[in-house]
C-alpha cells in the first residue's frame, strides 16, 4: 500500500495564517519530516499556522506527537497552530488520547 | 457532578488475556520499516466491522511498534510474536524478547497527573504533560499511544511480569 504524507503551503489567509494543506498518512514514517518542516517554519519567525486535514487519511501516536510539539513550541513563541477538517480516523485518535482538548479549530469553508 | 477517574497500566501475569488457546499465531522479525505491514498481514481476513476504518490496524500497529522498537531495539535477529483472535471481538497478546516496559508504574503516575490536568481543564499544564518522555524515549517518539491504548482496548490491557508481553481485547457494538 502506498502511504504518502504530502503537505503543502498554500500561502497566507486573510486573517494572516500560513495555511498548509495535509494529506495522506501521518505517520511513524512520513510524521519526522513533516515535523522538521514546520518546525523550520515557526523557528524563520512565523507564529500562526493552519493546518487544513481534510485528506488526512491515518494518524499516529508519532504524528499526534509532532502535533503536540507543534503546540507547545507555537505556545511558547507567543504564535498558535489552528486545524480545519479533522475527521474520521485522524479525529478519533486525538480524542482517544485527549489531544483534541488541545486543538482550536476553524471551520474549513471560512476561507 | 465530573468525577475523576483515571485508569492504569496493570501488571498480572495469571490474567486470562494470556490464555492463547485456540487463538491463531504469527512471528515476525523486528523490523522498523515493516511495523505497518506487519499489522495489516495480522488484520488481512478481519471483519470488516473491527476496521473502523483504519483505527484498529492503528492500534495494533502501536503495539507492535513498542514491541519492535523499545522491546527488541528494532533488531531483526529478535522476534515479535502475535497470537489474535477476530472472532466476536479483538484480542491480541504481543510478546518481545526485551527486558521489559521497566517504567511502567512511573508511567502510570505521570498518566494520572496528566488526566488531573485535563478534569481540572489546566490546559496549559496538560499541554506540558500531553507526551511522556521516558529513558528509553526517543526524538520521534511521539509519547501517547498508550493513553489511547487504554481508552481504545475496552475489554483490557494487561502486561505480564516480566512486562515484555501485553495481552490486549476490544469489543464492538453490542458484542460486549
Amino acid at each position: 500500500m502506498d502511504r504518502f504524507l504530502d503537505y503543502r503551503e498554500l500561502g497566507a489567509a486573510p486573517d494572516g495564517f500560513i495555511e498548509y494543506l495535509v494529506s495522506g498518512d501521518c505517520d511513524l514514517y512520513n510524521a519526522p519530516a513533516f515535523l522538521k518542516a514546520l518546525m523550520a517554519r515557526l523557528d524563520s519567525g512565523e507564529r500562526r499556522l493552519r493546518l487544513d486535514c481534510a485528506g488526512l487519511r491515518y494518524l499516529d501516536s508519532t504524528g499526534v506527537g509532532a502535533i503536540i510539539k507543534l503546540l507547545q513550541t507555537a505556545k511558547a513563541k507567543g504564535g498558535e497552530i489552528r486545524f480545519t477538517g479533522l475527521s474520521g480516523t485522524p479525529r478519533k485518535v486525538l480524542t482517544l488520547c485527549n489531544v483534541i482538548s488541545l486543538i482550536k479549530e476553524d471551520a474549513r469553508d471560512r476561507r | 457532578m465530573t468525577s475523576f477517574v483515571v485508569r492504569k497500566l496493570i501488571v498480572d501475569e495469571h490474567n486470562e488475556l494470556f490464555d492463547a488457546q485456540g487463538m491463531r499465531y504469527a512471528e515476525f522479525p523486528s523490523e522498523y520499516g515493516r511495523i505497518r505491514d506487519y499489522a495489516a498481514a495480522v488484520l488481512a481476513d478481519c471483519p470488516e466491522a473491527f476496521l473502523e476504518d483504519g483505527l484498529l490496524e492503528q492500534q495494533l500497529s502501536e503495539i507492535i511498534k513498542n514491541g519492535i522498537k523499545h522491546g527488541n531495539g528494532s533488531d531483526p535477529a529478535k522476534k515479535l510474536r502475535v497470537w489474535f483472535d477476530l472472532r466476536k471481538r479483538a484480542r491480541f497478546i504481543v510478546e518481545d524478547e526485551g527486558e521489559g516496559f521497566t517504567n511502567l508504574d512511573s508511567w502510570n503516575d505521570f498518566y494520572r497527573r496528566r488526566q488531573l490536568a485535563l478534569y481540572r481543564q489546566d490546559f496549559d499544564e496538560f499541554l506540558e504533560l500531553a507526551s511522556y518522555r521516558g529513558p528509553k524515549s526517543g526524538p520521534d517518539d511521539g509519547g501517547n499511544s498508550l493513553f489511547a491504548a487504554l481508552d481504545y482496548w475496552n475489554g483490557g490491557m494487561i502486561y505480564n511480569a516480566a512486562r515484555n508481553k501485553v495481552g490486549v481485547v476490544r469489543w464492538f457494538g453490542s458484542g460486549r
